[in-house]
């Protein structure tokens, strides 16, 4: 082995495979996009340096398994032009997962491609006390399931109900998931408890008339999730953050005390129950200027 | 008088689908009554609205909607 390939092994990213001599070359892939240009390159990639094969990870991540150590340095050189980094592992920020959000999906109301990239641009591969593992979610279904990552975010949208338009149907009412919405007939009114509201646009979605519509958009927060051998879900922290900026600088705010409380290969989840979630809280309340 | 088109017994994309088909036979601005169950109102309501057309009327009836659609206006 040539010492550049030292080199690489220590930087990360490298996974030793059972079978001695080889590797399985952990890519850094975005909220699971890839251009067909990246695609090709890593197809390519992995003829010439693996076995032909790939394998896409629990976390919408890709690996090249199979390559033998001498080429370590130079499956990396062979992918940079395509702009596919080699990933990392150890005590890092990984993956940070998202869904297609509201570009594609119609049930998304954020872009959550491009928080991914924003988290990813802010954090990917810092240190930490153990992994820690971001996921992102545009919209209330939860399909790339928060509550399973150190940090989750899901897309928020707050109805606004406005009387003119409105035939109080009663349809609002009928879909609402969490029983938040409530139609008085006789009043021709129509209220939202903010504490029962998930977020879902359900009612936005179905109202007939438009009467209830968009009011802001926001990111929810779930800190301390993990899967594993002993799986433990988010809970939700702070206000509903308005922007992208307000959701790095919570994340900022969040590894800052993670460094400072968790112990050395202490998942985040573990330091928060040692600690207490209203510890982080005030903490990260600082920067966000949020207090619940 | 209006047609009435029946999908409480129909699921997602089919009921989608099947108001699609029903709309494409009525004139512009032509009204539809589609019966549907809660579980399809989100679903069915959201594309209408998205493809342009109306839900003029909502009627509950037992476990199940009937709504008034208006075609979109607009020639197709």
């Amino acid at each position: 082995m040539k010492p550049e390939d030292y080199a690489e092994l220590k930087k990360g990213g490298m996974m030793r495979q059972r079978e001695a001599g080889f590797f399985s070359v952990r890519l850094h892939v975005v909220g699971g996009r890839l251009s067909t240009d990246q695609v090709r390159a890593i197809q390519v990639a992995a003829e010439c340096y693996g076995r032909g094969e790939v394998h896409l990870t629990a976390r919408q991540g890709v690996e090249i398994p199979y390559v033998r150590a001498a080429y370590l340095s130079t499956i990396k050189d062979f992918l940079a032009p395509s702009g596919v980094g080699v990933g990392v592992c150890g005590p890092t920020v990984r993956t940070v997962t998202a869904c297609q959000g509201c570009r594609v999906c119609p049930s998304g109301v954020i872009d959550a491609p491009e928080l991914a990239e924003a988290v990813d641009r802010e954090f990917y591969g810092k240190s930490a006390p153990h992994k820690f593992k971001v996921g992102i979610s545009g919209c209330a279904n939860n399909c790339l399931k928060a509550e399973e990552n150190d940090i989750g975010i899901k897309g928020w949208v707050e109805p606004r109900w406005t009387r003119g338009p409105c035939s109080v149907c009663g349809i609002c009412e009928t879909v609402c998931p969490s029983k938040a919405v409530t139609v008085s007939a006789e009043r021709g009114t129509v209220t939202v408890d903010p504490a029962g509201c998930i977020g879902c646009g359900d009612c936005i979605e179905s109202c007939p008339s438009g009467a209830m519509e968009v009011g802001e958009r926001g990111y929810r927060l779930y800190a301390g999730g993990k899967f594993g051998r002993i799986p433990f879900l988010g809970r939700r922290i702070l206000g509903i953050l308005r922007t992208p900026e307000e959701v790095v600088a919570a994340i900022r705010k969040v590894l800052e005390f993670y460094r400072a409380e968790g112990r050395q290969r202490e998942r985040f989840g573990d330091t928060l129950h040692r600690t207490g979630f209203e510890a982080l809280e005030s903490h990260a309340a600082e920067r966000t200027g949020e207090a619940t | 008088m209006t047609p009435t088109l029946d999908i409480t017994k129909d699921v997602c994309p089919m009921t989608f689908v099947k108001v699609k088909m029903a709309l494409s036979k009525i004139p512009a601005g032509g009204k539809l009554a589609v019966l549907l169950a809660e579980g399809a109102l989100k679903n069915v309501i959201s594309s209408l609205k998205q493809e342009g057309h109306r839900v003029a009327e909502v009627h509950r009836k037992d476990a199940s909607y009937l709504l008034v659609v208006e075609r979109d206006g607009r020639v197709a």
